[in-house]
């Protein structure tokens, strides 16, 4: 089946059955996916997995969300969720897919006829590799107060500002920017552009902050003078912010998946199994808890999969998935390390008895997940008020 | 009955139960200052409705909706806080009774269906417990003495009592007014009245479960009551936390709604997952007891994860509603209290939340060490 910007689909997944499907990607997936990149730790850089991301498009799987018109899949929402658990369950490694999953849904709502011929086949072609750039070192869970300026000069905007948190920036060619086109708007979130950036302009610096686990995913991005074309802006001037809130929808499903929680508990076990613990009474009872905890994770987001599969729209009450799998693993993540013992404080792979743990692994995961993509404090606030109804503060 | 006809007969249900159980809190304190005995004109109604046995299999006499029904009903009962022992004598009983051919437990459970006759299970004894150990009464000689408790009503007239015999566990009937049985009421938490019996030698009527049949149909039977009861639960702790919500958007203190306090949003929003979570885990545990290939041990777990979570849920959800009513909720001319009282009662029979968590984490065995009992 051919689909938009010359993508082929060798079928039309959507009419195979659910069970049917998930075999074909996970016979894929483990014919073709680099065995030394499965569970890795942290992020993976672009040297490390531009092959296998490359891969994934020339078999036209890159955007398993896309419509067939734009070069997506066409998968249905269930099929989606199944071919995120296939990768999931190999381990296969996120990459860094903000175009796919941002930038590229944005541009097909948003864009024109011109800015989707020009920028989704490079997406999907795994040529442009985006970074987003939202937080702002005074605008974290307060983004609409960021200050970011664009000024307009003829046909280009002149950027200047500063972006932090950008997952990635060091290893990304572009960046789609919020940035404040109107400073005098009556309300901050009035005066927000959304505009796309070239990585490589003039007057970008971009600089990798090193995080608490050594790793160095986190980026800061610096604005100096950096021109922009107008042609780069997406939607109208001054309505970036309701384009950036429109991504909700069901891909945070995925979040609240339970099988990260599911193999921090299987860590925890083996933590455990090492040093003994598994038949003293006080750890059984805690992991007993943790274990129904995760159980009850899986319910609910069963529960949430039966609503996609009965083609229902998912609402905010979905980030109570996000909250109960962050802060579960996190958790599980502080037995880990107690399970651990005097051995919980060694970085890395750590000898425990007859094996090597990372001991300290889901505790560094499971810290930044409970603040990035909106805190959790923020996903409360929004179930407080969008589904609880109570008032706002 | 096919899968979209049965669908269909449980969105009625569902409808028919919440037009039925309207929350009545006149009634409950009436009954529960009369001494918490049944309201028998009420559960002369329920019996007119349909729903005692709900589950029971058509071939046994019952309507055989599965525990998906049981559920509506509970969870309905428990949002409008009907003190009625419900699970203990509609759902416990007559599953257990379902489990023997034998005529006499065939004629009773008719009667029962029919809400003419009402058993209850006498099957723990004064100490309580989990499985089959629990029990205290044992048969000797064709006698049986010992003690049981936890029965969940005190007006049963005839019992369903578990006894050791040999290394089994048989079940027998004994009408409630048999010689050598003696019974004392015990009050709980929520003013309805729960019986405590000594039997000191007396003979039973019928043996309706022998000593290799007892055991198994007992775990079947106490495990639906399990979900149905965290299906009460359920309903209940969705009510209680309906009422602090409203309660939170109206009452104003320094010249707003207390529910616009943020410290205050987040503790009702984890109140809320809670609740989303214990329903989920009930979901998931109905659907393990209608898929008739599960095992034994399967519904066990399920039972135990239903349970764990309700009761946890239940009584966590009342202590946060307690809280952000301040000392409204304590008194008793306010309702919350009937809900806390009722979630008290609730959330530690048949096994609490500590006790389950404990059962399902041998059940599923993660570190397969073979524990599983």
């Amino acid at each position: 089946m051919s689909g938009g910007f010359g993508v082929v689909q060798e079928q039309d997944w959507d009419a195979l059955g659910d069970e049917e499907f998930r075999q074909l990607v996970r016979a894929w997936v483990e014919a073709n996916y680099p065995e030394e990149l499965r569970f890795p730790p942290g992020r993976l850089l672009w040297s490390q997995q531009g092959e296998w991301v490359r891969a994934l498009a020339r078999k036209g799987w890159i955007a398993p969300g896309w419509p067939l018109e734009f070069g997506g899949m066409g998968l249905s929402p269930v099929k989606q969720v199944i071919f995120a658990q296939e990768f999931e369950r190999f381990g296969v490694a996120r990459f860094q897919d903000h175009g796919i999953t941002q930038v590229g849904p944005i541009i097909m709502s948003f864009g024109s006829p011109e800015q989707r011929a020009q920028w989704l086949p490079p997406i999907l072609a795994a040529e442009h590799i985006w970074a987003q750039g939202y937080s702002e070192p005074e605008a974290g869970s307060d983004l609409a107060s960021l200050r970011t300026r664009a000024r307009r000069d003829g046909d280009e905007y002149v950027v200047d500002g500063q972006k932090i948190w950008t997952t990635l920036a060091h290893d990304a060619t572009h960046i789609y920017v919020l940035v404040r086109t109107d400073p005098k708007a009556p309300k901050p979130q009035a005066g927000i552009s959304f505009l796309l950036a070239d990585l490589a302009s003039p007057g970008i610096t971009v600089r990798p902050i090193r995080d608490i686990a050594g790793h160095s995913e986190l980026c800061e991005v610096f604005f100096d003078g950096v021109r922009v074309p107008v042609a780069n802006r997406i939607g109208e001037e001054n309505k970036g912010w309701t384009i950036a809130k429109s991504l909700l929808g069901h891909e945070r499903i995925n979040v609240g998946s339970p099988k990260q929680p599911g193999y921090a508990l299987e860590m925890v076990v083996a933590v455990a199994r090492e040093r003994g613990l598994l038949e003293e009474p006080v750890f059984r009872d805690r992991l007993a808890a943790l274990q129904l905890d995760v159980a009850h994770l899986g319910d609910a987001y069963a529960r949430y999969t039966a609503m996609l599969a009965r083609g229902e729209q998912i609402g905010p009450d979905v980030s109570m998935l996000k909250i109960w799998a962050t802060e579960t693993v996190a958790a599980i993540a502080d037995l880990i390390i107690e399970a651990g013992g005097d051995a919980g404080g060694l970085a890395g792979k750590v000898a425990l008895g007859s094996t090597e743990i990372d001991v300290l692994g889901a505790y560094y995961k499971a810290r930044p997940a409970m603040v990035y993509a909106g805190s959790n404090e923020i996903q409360r606030n929004i179930i407080a008020t969008a589904v609880l109804g109570l008032p706002r503060g | 009955m096919s899968g979209a006809a049965q669908a269909d007969t449980l969105h009625l249900l569902a409808d028919v139960a919440s037009d039925f159980a309207k929350p009545d809190p006149a009634r409950v304190r009436a009954l529960r200052d009369a001494g918490g005995r049944l309201d028998r004109e009420m559960w002369a109604q329920i019996a007119a409705n349909g729903w005692i046995g709900i589950a029971v299999p058509e071939h046994a006499g019952g309507a055989g909706l599965g525990l998906e029904a049981v559920a509506i009903v509970a969870r309905r009962l428990g949002y409008a806080g009907f003190p009625e022992p419900y699970v203990a004598a509609a759902v416990l009983a007559p599953q257990l009774l379902a489990a023997s051919a034998r005529p006499a437990a065939v004629e009773l459970l008719e009667r029962t269906l029919a809400g003419e006759a009402l058993c209850a299970v006498a099957w723990q004894g004064p100490n309580g417990g989990l499985g089959p150990e629990a029990t205290a009464v044992s048969l000797e000689s064709g006698r049986l003495r010992g003690e049981a408790r936890f029965l969940g009503l005190a007006d049963a007239d005839s019992y369903l009592v578990a006894a050791r015999e040999g290394d089994g566990l048989s079940f027998h009937l004994v009408p409630a007014d048999a010689d050598g049985l003696s019974a004392v009421d015990e009050q709980r938490a929520d003013g309805t009245a729960d019986v405590r019996i000594n039997l000191a030698g007396v003979s039973p009527e019928e043996c309706i479960l022998d000593a290799g049949e007892g055991a198994a149909a007992l775990a079947g039977s106490v495990d639906a009551a399990r979900v149905a009861v965290s299906a009460e639960l359920v309903g209940l702790l969705e009510r209680a936390l309906e009422m602090t919500l409203e309660f939170m958007r109206q009452r104003q203190q320094f010249g707003r709604p207390i529910g616009s306090q943020q410290a205050l949003q987040h503790r009702a929003v984890d109140a809320w997952i809670q609740a989303q979570l214990a329903a989920a885990a009930l979901d998931a545990a109905i659907a393990v007891f209608e898929d008739g290939g599960a095992a034994a041990s399967r519904r066990a777990a399920a039972a135990s994860s239903a349970k764990s979570r309700a009761s946890q849920a239940a009584t966590g959800i009342c202590n946060e509603a307690l809280q952000m009513h301040g000392a409204i909720g304590f008194t008793d001319e306010y309702d919350l209290g009937l809900y806390v009282n009722r979630a008290l009662a609730l959330s530690p029979w048949l096994g609490g939340a500590g006790e389950h968590r404990r059962r399902y984490a041998d059940l599923v065995d993660i570190a397969g060490e073979g524990r599983a009992s």
